[in-house]
């Protein structure tokens, strides 16, 4: 099968995978160890496969990797530092966000990009942003105030 | 899912060069946008892909004729600007708010959005109400009505679009949108818009879309009849609710029956108009 190369800045790395020109979920990068990327759906509909491509969130589930060519990608593998987790992770941690955990890391990359635009977001606001990320354990309200609580976090850290 | 035989994919930096990439191309060509539907649906015999988001046609501008979006704008760009948030009191950000989740807005552009002209689109009824002009290019530029470019199809079908043109909001200025379906991130079972031009208490200009009915969106001419000269009172409303109820061709498919479609088409036109009369009072 033809393949082509690509080159992606993957949580800061810059490396180069080579993808059929029509490979999508390839933005999981080949299966290469970011296992935060989750298979669902694979049509755009429940969100598991969520990364932040270009500094949005969107389902690379329905994203060509080679329309990705040259950009970068933020996985949740890529929210911590230095071990430490990013207060997003730590946010649904403590306010027991996470069941079996499956939808966990969509749900961060949606909530990343939410606070980067919005750092102080309503309810409904985070209901809208988490609209495209399906969870079939929780019923919600945790992950509302997970994120009401990472940005308490975010905001503090900035002081 | 069939395996795709794809083995080119092109990022042309012209609709000049997609243009003649796509005609080179023949039947196993194909343009891609933001991609979301595809990277979902790509038939087996397309072998090459041709990418018109590295065209620079993204960028949203007002200019005196209106506000030109560019076709690979996304639908999260379109959303968040604010010259597009000024046309009618915001009814574009109501409607796109409404659009599968912001991370399929972050996906799918304004362009692919017109070009796959989905029946249940949210974007096609409002677009209708709201004039706007589609402009293509084809081997030359032509800038045409969103409701001439559709009937038109056939003979656009290699046609690129570069922009769609939306006018600006002058005093006097209404619209609304409506959207039914079963859940807030599930695709419409039917949905209206409704445009107004109030002038001296009277309904100068008149424009009503339903989409999903399910066919392709399209504008209601007898409801519209009735309010064109009348004042915009519970009276005229009920009576143009009623009449694109009784007058717009509904049918059944697996997300409804036509019968019930009829009551969303009453219902629609009338939460849109009512929608308008409070902001008239207001
Ligand atoms: C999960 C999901 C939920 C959705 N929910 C909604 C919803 O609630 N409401 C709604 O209205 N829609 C909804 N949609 C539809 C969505 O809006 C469309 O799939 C999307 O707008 C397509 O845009 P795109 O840029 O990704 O197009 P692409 O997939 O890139 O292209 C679509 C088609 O248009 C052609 N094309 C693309 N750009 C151009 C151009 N500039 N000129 C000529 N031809 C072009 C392509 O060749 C292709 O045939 C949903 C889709 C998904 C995947
Ligand atoms: S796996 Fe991508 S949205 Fe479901
Ligand atoms: S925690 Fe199990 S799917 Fe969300």
């Amino acid at each position: 099968m033809t393949m082509i190369d690509i080159t992606l800045t993957v949580n800061g790395e810059k490396r180069q995978f080579a993808v059929s020109p029509a490979g999508r979920r390839s933005l999981n990068c080949c299966g290469e160890g970011y296992k935060s990327v989750k298979k669902g759906c694979e049509s755009g509909d429940c969100g598991a496969c969520t990364v932040v491509l270009n500094g949005r969130a969107v389902t690379s589930c329905i994203v060509f990797a080679a329309k990705a060519d040259g950009g970068t990608v933020l996985t949740a593998e890529g929210l911590e530092t230095d071990g430490k987790l990013h207060p997003i992770q730590e946010a649904f941690l403590e306010e027991g966000a996470v069941q079996c955990g499956y939808c966990t890391p969509g749900m961060e990359m949606a909530t990343y990009d939410l606070l980067n635009r919005n750092p102080d977001p309503s309810a409904l606001e985070i209901k809208e942003a988490l609209s495209g990320n399906l969870c079939r354990c929780t019923g919600y309200v945790k992950q509302v105030k997970a994120v009401k609580t990472a940005a308490k976090k975010i905001a503090g850290e900035a002081k | 899912m069939p395996r795709s035989q794809v083995t080119n994919y092109l990022r042309p930096s012209s609709p000049e060069e997609a243009l003649t990439l796509l005609r080179d191309g023949g039947k196993s060509a194909r343009y891609v946008a933001g991609g979301a539907d595809v990277a979902r649906t790509l038939p087996s015999d397309v072998t090459t892909l041709i990418d018109l988001c590295a065209m620079n046609l993204s960028s949203i501008e007002e200019r005196p004729d209106g506000i030109v979006i560019g076709a690979t704008a996304t639908l999260s760009e379109v959303l968040e600007n604010g010259s597009v948030a000024g046309v009618c009191d915001g009814v574009i950000v109501d409607m796109m708010r409404k659009v599968g989740s912001p991370l399929l807005r972050n996906i799918a552009t304004i362009g692919g959005t017109l070009a796959s002209a989905h029946s249940w689109s949210d974007v096609i009824p409002l677009f209708l109400v709201l004039n706007a002009q589609v402009t293509f290019y084809n081997g030359e530029y032509r800038t045409l009505s969103l409701a001439d470019a559709y009937a038109a199809r056939e003979e656009l079908a290699d046609s690129i679009i570069t922009s769609v043109t939306i006018p600006t909001s002058t005093a006097g200025d209404y619209a609304a949108f409506q959207k039914f379906s079963r859940t807030a991130y599930d695709i419409a079972l039917l949905n209206c818009a409704a445009y107004l031009h109030i002038d001296d208490g009277r309904c100068s200009e008149v424009r009503i879309a339903a989409g999903g009915t399910p066919r392709l969106g399209e504008r209601l001419p007898q409801a519209e009849g009735v309010l064109r000269g009348e004042a915009l009172n519970t009276d005229t409303i009920e009576r143009a609710a009623r009449v694109a109820r009784d007058t717009t061709k509904t049918a059944d498919d697996r997300r409804a029956s036509g019968e019930y479609r009829k009551d969303l088409v009453y219902a629609g036109v009338k939460r849109c108009l009512e929608g308008i009369a409070g902001k008239v009072e207001a």
